[in-house]
Formats: structure tokens, sequence, C-alpha cells
């Protein structure tokens, strides 16, 4: 027992060592690629009406006249000590603007997460045990719907016809719960697809399988032997996918933020770029980035909760 | 034999969850009564007036903090939180008798030193002024309570126009350290404004409430909720439900649909915006001023304004807005192909001439599909024009560039919509003083009598001159074609026919402030 004990302990430090390098890795990419694009921070943030010497000295306020090496350096030293530098459009601490945007995000994904899990595992579960039955072809035409709609059209239809013709739900913001359902029907619809049918398809392989037929002679109950049996060997790679979704959900937020007008990190990720805001888009695309690489690290933990099989190495 | 798939205890839940989460909703979003809810597309980079850039941000902002000199629903300058103004015989010292009895919401009074604080603070390198240029104060002096004079560093006509822009709108000296505020950056405004500064939610909405106090007419409305909803169909889709009361910008090609929808109103504001072609004169194709007016004869701005924007812009008469002090119409430049073709033969240029073509995506309205109808009726009169379709950012790079041996564009779709209604800021377009780097007068064009008039308009004090010599300007202009001139576009607001005394102002600002139920 303490032996497994120290081998979690030393995976998880060697995890989380190789996830701080990917994130010094990414921060290298993404301070080089905002400053590779075409554009002045300075003269976009200045406008049109402003001097050559306003500019000029916006450039010096935000440290834009140090060479790159410089600039680069400034930013770790600072992001050592927790600080993401300040906004170039707002003047404001940049962990200071991303806190409630990040809260407003991560709500948006994790109730698509949660959504797309429970109801994609569920119906693809539903269909595996009736395979070709009309609920069965229902789901693989939904689904076909819904891995391939743009999230964009799918969310503008819902705003159409919840909010414009029914009014039953707001069509953007987020304010109160009922701000939540059209943002996150439209984020989940594609998680939902993909995960009901790659559940169906796992759950089909492992229900042919002899132990089920075991399972099913000894007389246990066919809830049973789907809920306990069968679902718990399909899920390794389900859970790979719902993964994989949850990035997905987090980039599907920034068309989704947009449309709705949800204030979280991908509204402002887009308004970041458009006006340039180097250190706004640094510190989005490093939240993102850990977001990532931690709930990578957490679906490679639950493997081993789920199959006995699986071992830290 | 199957079980139907309704019989299953899974779906029985769904289906009971599904009628919770309807009954739990049906209610809908409703707006509370007294407050008046407008949905814009762009979130508040900042509320400190001396930071503004944009126009629609401004807006939001005048709500809270007042201006010494104010825009009549005419766009003509009116006292506001000035009551009156002298200029000395030098034009260099302006006395403004200011409003007495008016306090700020934080309860302290509106005076002289308050102006003199907030002056001196526009003029500090500390702060960051995008817009400085307009407001060239060398110091200002409070002479008693309500008396102010300031002094100019050099002679400016336009300065008491320029002072009805937020830039300059008077925030209270005491509000600058509390509540998170610096003298560097007012995050939470104090001003005298009709509404005060209840809560802003980052990227979601700002909202004001009703000041009580108020020295001028009180608006009907307790409350003012502004919503950030970047996305114009989802702007449009608010006000279809009647979930906000006021938009700007729907999305141009629904404005016909909206015009006939009877629950709604469409105003089509006129604004100060003119939307040109730049041609880069310094390149030696466009250098030929033949070449320039042939590429004005050849595109057909009517038809541009009626199919591209759905009727949303005026084409343009003279180089600058009718709205602005110093417009006078000057003529036109009408669809002749023909007549293109015989003066680009005249000039040498060979059917089938490449030339480059910048254009901006998303930043005006139809930018990228206009630049597409111009680059066509080009090619009608045998020009071969070369697209490129840029973000802002990079597009402002590209364009900007300077001195002229740097640039690369021949032509390049922009916009110029100066700040205060006033033909100083449009005419800087034409003035050699202005070529990039050091502004924005990215055509290079260079003519001796126009940088001799533009200056002598900007210092002269007698206004009736000073619009002659615009009119001048404007004349020389016209002739010599540094723009290839489309249209005055028009700001699209869409409202509420339950609410009414919905206005505009002309440089894209709507005046909702004293909005009220319509019967």
């Amino acid at each position: 027992m303490a032996a497994a004990v120290s081998l979690f302990r030393q995976y998880l430090a060697q995890r989380l060592l190789a996830s701080a390098v990917t994130l010094l890795g990414v921060s290298v990419i993404v301070f080089l690629m905002v400053r590779v694009l075409p554009g002045d921070p300075a003269q976009v943030l200045a406008g049109l009406l402003a001097t050559e010497e306003d500019v000029a000295r916006l450039r010096v306020d935000l440290g834009l006249d140090q060479p790159l090496h410089i600039q680069y350096g400034v930013f770790l030293a600072r992001l050592a000590h927790g600080n993401l530098g300040r906004s170039a459009r707002t003047s404001q601490p940049v962990l200071e603007e991303l806190k409630p945007r990040l809260r407003a995000t991560l709500t948006l994904a994790v109730v698509s997460a949660v959504l797309a899990s429970f109801a994609g595992v569920a119906a693809g579960a539903f269909a595996a045990t009736r395979p070709y039955s009309r609920f069965d072809y229902l789901l693989s035409l939904v689904t076909l719907f819904g891995v391939s709609m743009p999230t964009y059209w799918l969310g503008l239809m819902l705003i159409i016809a919840f909010a414009v013709h029914l009014n039953w739900l707001p069509a953007a913001g987020s304010e109160g719960t009922a701000s939540l359902i059209l943002p996150t029907l439209t984020l989940a619809a594609f998680s939902v697809a993909l995960i009901a049918r790659m559940t169906r398809a796992s759950m089909l392989e492992v229900l042919g399988q002899e132990y089920v037929r075991t399972a099913r002679a000894k007389g246990l109950g066919e809830t049973l032997v789907v809920a306990r049996h069968a679902l718990r060997n399909a899920l390794v790679p389900i859970l790979t996918v719902i993964g994989l979704q949850f990035g997905t959900l987090l980039g599907g937020a920034v068309l989704t933020e947009s449309v709705f007008g949800w204030p979280g990190m991908g509204l402002l990720l887009i308004e970041s770029i458009f006006s340039r805001d180097y250190a706004m888009v640094q510190g989005i695309v490093l939240v993102f980035s850990s977001l990532f690489i931690l709930t990578n690290l957490a679906v490679d933990l639950l493997y081993v909760a789920i199959d006995p099989r699986i071992r830290y190495a | 034999m199957r079980t139907h798939w309704t019989r299953h205890p899974l779906s029985r839940l769904g289906l009971a969850a599904l009628a919770a989460l309807t009954v739990a909703i049906g209610a809908g979003p409703a707006g509370a009564a007294g407050t008046f809810r407008i949905a814009v597309g762009v979130d508040l980079d900042t509320v400190d007036p001396a930071q503004m850039t944009t126009t629609t941000v401004a807006n939001m902002v005048d709500y809270v903090a007042e201006t010494l000199t104010s825009l009549g629903p005419d766009g003509k300058v009116q006292p506001w939180l000035a009551e009156s103004w002298t200029l000395s015989p030098d034009g260099l010292t302006y006395t403004f008798k200011l409003r007495k009895g008016v306090v700020f919401h934080d309860g302290t009074p509106f005076d002289a030193k308050a102006v003199k604080w907030n002056l001196d603070r526009l003029k500090d390198p500390q702060v960051r002024v995008p817009i400085r240029a307009p407001f060239p104060i060398k110091e200002t002096e409070a002479v008693d309570a309500s008396t102010v004079k300031v002094t100019l560093t050099r002679p400016s006509a336009p300065f008491i126009s320029a002072l009805s822009w937020t830039t300059s709108a008077i925030v209270s000296p005491a509000s600058a350290d509390k509540q998170g505020n610096e003298y560097k950056n007012i995050v939470q405004t104090v001003g005298t404004g009709p509404y005060v500064f209840k809560e802003r939610k980052k990227g979601e909405s700002f909202t004001v409430s009703l000041n009580d106090k108020y020295w001028g007419k009180k608006p009907t409305y307790d409350t003012v909720v502004f919503r950030i909803v970047p996305e114009a169909a989802t702007r449009e889709s608010l006000i279809l439900a009647g979930q906000v009361d006021l938009i700007v910008l729907p999305p141009i090609a629904d404005v016909p649909a909206l015009q006939r929808n009877p629950a709604l109103k469409v105003l089509l504001a006129p604004s100060d915006r003119t939307i040109f072609i730049s041609m880069n004169t310094s390149k030696p194709l466009l250098g030929d001023v033949r070449v320039r007016q042939a590429l004005n004869y050849a595109v057909d701005k009517k038809a541009i304004v009626q199919n591209v924007l759905f009727g949303a812009a005026d084409e343009m008469d003279a180089p600058m807005a009718p709205s602005l002090f110093g417009y006078c119409k000057v003529g036109s430049y009408e669809y002749n192909p023909a007549k293109a073709k015989q003066l680009l033969a005249e000039a040498g240029v060979k059917p089938g001439t490449k030339i480059s073509f910048h254009h901006p995506t998303g930043r005006y309205v139809q930018d990228k599909e206009a630049s597409q109808a111009v680059a066509g009726y080009l090619r009608e009169v045998g020009i071969e024009p070369e697209l490129q379709t840029m973000d802002w950012p990079s597009y402002i790079a590209i364009i900007n560039a300077g001195p002229a041996e740097k640039t690369v564009h021949h032509l390049a779709y922009l916009g110029w919509a100066p700040a205060f209604l006033d033909a100083a800021q449009q005419v800087l377009q034409y003035w050699s003083g202005y070529h990039p780097p050091a502004g924005l007068a990215t055509t290079f064009y260079k003519n001796a009598k126009v940088d001799e008039l533009v200056p002598a308009a900007d210092r002269e004090s007698n206004q009736d001159k000073r619009k002659e010599l615009y009119c001048e300007i404007s004349k020389q202009v016209w002739a010599d074609a540094p723009w290839l001139f489309l249209y005055v576009q028009r700001f699209p607001i869409v409202y509420s026919a339950k609410v009414t005394d919905v206005g505009s102002l002309p440089n894209e600002k709507f005046s909702a402030i004293h909005a009220r139920p319509a019967n």
C-alpha cells in the first residue's frame, strides 16, 4: 500500500513537472505568435485620430519599445510571481480581468461537459442495448446532426426559436440560470453527439463479450449487467473522449460566448486579439492551456480508478 | 419483442426533467419597470473620459460625465457645463463662465477648481490621453469659483467644438483616489451627468441609475442598462424578442425587414463618417490626377449604397460629411465608365494594369462587400485590382506606414469620422503635415494651396471666414481627387415602437437619455 502511494506521488510529480515544461513552451510560442502578427498595439489602442507623439508615448508606456528578449524576460519574471502583466486595452492587471471571465467560461464549459457526459453516455448506452431499434436510428440521425452543425448557426437557431419566437429564454447575457440554457445546449451539442456515438460503439463491443454472457447466465438483472459490468469496461475509451472534449468545449466557448454575449474568456480573447492586447492574449492562452493540461492529467488518473489493469508508470 | 423507448425509466426521467425545466423558465425574462435597456456591440475598454477612443463607449460614459460644451440635436455646439465664454483678441485665451449650483455625484461642487484639475490632467503626459491633439492647452486658471481662464499654446478655432467631445468630460477631483480610482486611471466615473455610475460587469453590462440631484431636465427611466452583445444577429434577436429597448448596428442586410416590422422603429442616423478609397498619390500611376478622377467616375456609388449598404449611406458630394461645420457642397463624380476609360487612355494607362487594393474586414459596415463591389467596377474600366483583406490591426499597420517610399498600398478602403463635428479634423486628411507616420493622411496628397489653408482655417477665429476657407479647401480637394469619394455612412439604430424621444447625434452617438414610453 505504502509502495503504491509513493508510486502515485512519483507519477504525479513527474506529470506536474512535464506540465510545467509544456506551459513554458506554450508561453514562448504565444509570446512570439502575438508579436509576429502584423499591427502595432499602440496605434490600434490610440485610434485613428491620435498623433505620432501620442502613439510613441503609448508604445513606451506598454514597454513595446524594448527588444523582444527583454520583453520576454520581464514577462517570465512577472509570471514567476503570478503576475500576468497589465492589459494594454484596459490598463488593469490581466489576472484581475481574467478572474470573473474564467468563472464564466468554466461555468459554461463544466455544465456543458457534465450535460454532454451524462446525456451522451446515457443515450449511447441505451442505444447499444437496443441496436437497430427505432431509438437507435433516431440517435444516429440526431448525433450526425449534432457533430455536423456549426456552433454559430446552431446558436442563432436556438436564439430565434427560444428567445425570439417562444420568448422563453434570454437571447444573450449571463443573468440567472435561464441564460445558461441556450449557450450550454449550443456548446454541448457536438460533445453529446460524439460521446453518444463513442459510447454506443464501445458498449456494443463489450456487450458481445463472454463475461457479459456469463453475468446474464448467472441470472443478474439486465440493468445490473449493463450498468455494472458492461458500462464500466466500456468507459476507458469514453473517458478519453470526454477528457479531450473538455478541451474542445473550452475552444468552442470562444464562438459560443461571442454569439450569446457570454462574458467569458473566449469573448475576451477575440477582443484582445483584435486590439493586439499582447498581455491579455498571453494570459488567456496560458489559462486555457493549463486547464487543458490539468484535465488530461485528471483523465489519466481516472483511468486507474476505473480499470485496475492500468498502472502508474 | 423490444420495449418502446418511451416506456424506459430513463426516458421518462428525461421527459420529466424537460417538463420541469419548461415550467421553471416559462415565465420568461421581462424588463423591470423603469429600466431602459440598450444593446451595444463593444465593451467599455475604459470609463475614464480622458482615455476615450471609441464613440460607443463615449456614448455610454456621456450618461454619467458631462462636458463644458455639448452638441445639440442639430450637431451645433451649445453651452453645457460652461454657460458662456469669450475669446481674447489674439485667439489664445478663452474665459469660461461656469454653470452654478451643479454638484458631482459624490456631493462635491462642480466649480472652477474642478475644471482646472480636469484640464490639467488632460495635458499631463503621465495620463494616457489618446486624443490629446485637439486640446492644445497651455495652462488653466481658476479666476473665481465660476470663472475659468484657459490659455492655448496656439490659436485653435475648433477648441470650443473639441470641448464637446467626451475626452474633456469633467469628473470629480475628490473621486480620483476613491473606489479603485487612481489619478492615472479612473475606473468608476463620478461626474455631474443625469445618471450615476452604478455597476459595471466587464464583458456583460454597464448600469447607471438616475441622478436625483441632476441640474438639468430629469430623464424618465430610473435605470439604464447597457448590454454588451458583440454579435449583430444576437442584438437583432434581443430587440425582436423585446428583451432590450434599443440596439445599435443591426445586421445591415436586415434593415429593410426591420423597417417593415411595426413593433420597431429604425433610425438611419446621419453620421459624420466618410467612407472612401484612399489613393496613394506617391505611386506613379495614382500621382496622375486624370487617373484618380477616372477611378471616381468608374464606380457607381448609388448602386453600392442601395445594394451593398441597403440604403444606410449617402453618396458624398464634398470631401467631408454635411454634418460638419465647414461643409459646402462641391460636386459629384457621376457614374460614367466611358469617361473613366477615356481619362485612363489619356493618362496612358493600359487595360489590365494591376493595382493593389487593401481593405479591412469587420471594421466598417459592409467594408469587405463594398470593397469587392468597387473592385468590380474598376475591372470594368480595365483596372485589375488585387484585393487584400485584413483584420484591422494588420491593415492599419500596412496603410499607416511612412514615409511614402515605404508604402506598399495603392488603394485603401478607409473611414474617417471626426470626433467633434468640425472640418478641422477632416481636412487633416488632405494636409501634408499629416502624412504617415505623423498622421493618417494615407494618400500622401500634397497641394500648396491646401497646405496653406488648413492651418489658416484652424487659426481663424471669425467663424464665417473659417467656413469660407474650408469651402475653398473642399473645392480644391474635390478636383484633385486624392480619394475615391464613396459615401457618408449612416448609423442604424433600432428601437422598440413602445418608446419615443429617441434621437441621434451626427457623430454616431444615440441620444436616448430622455427616451420615454410612447403612450
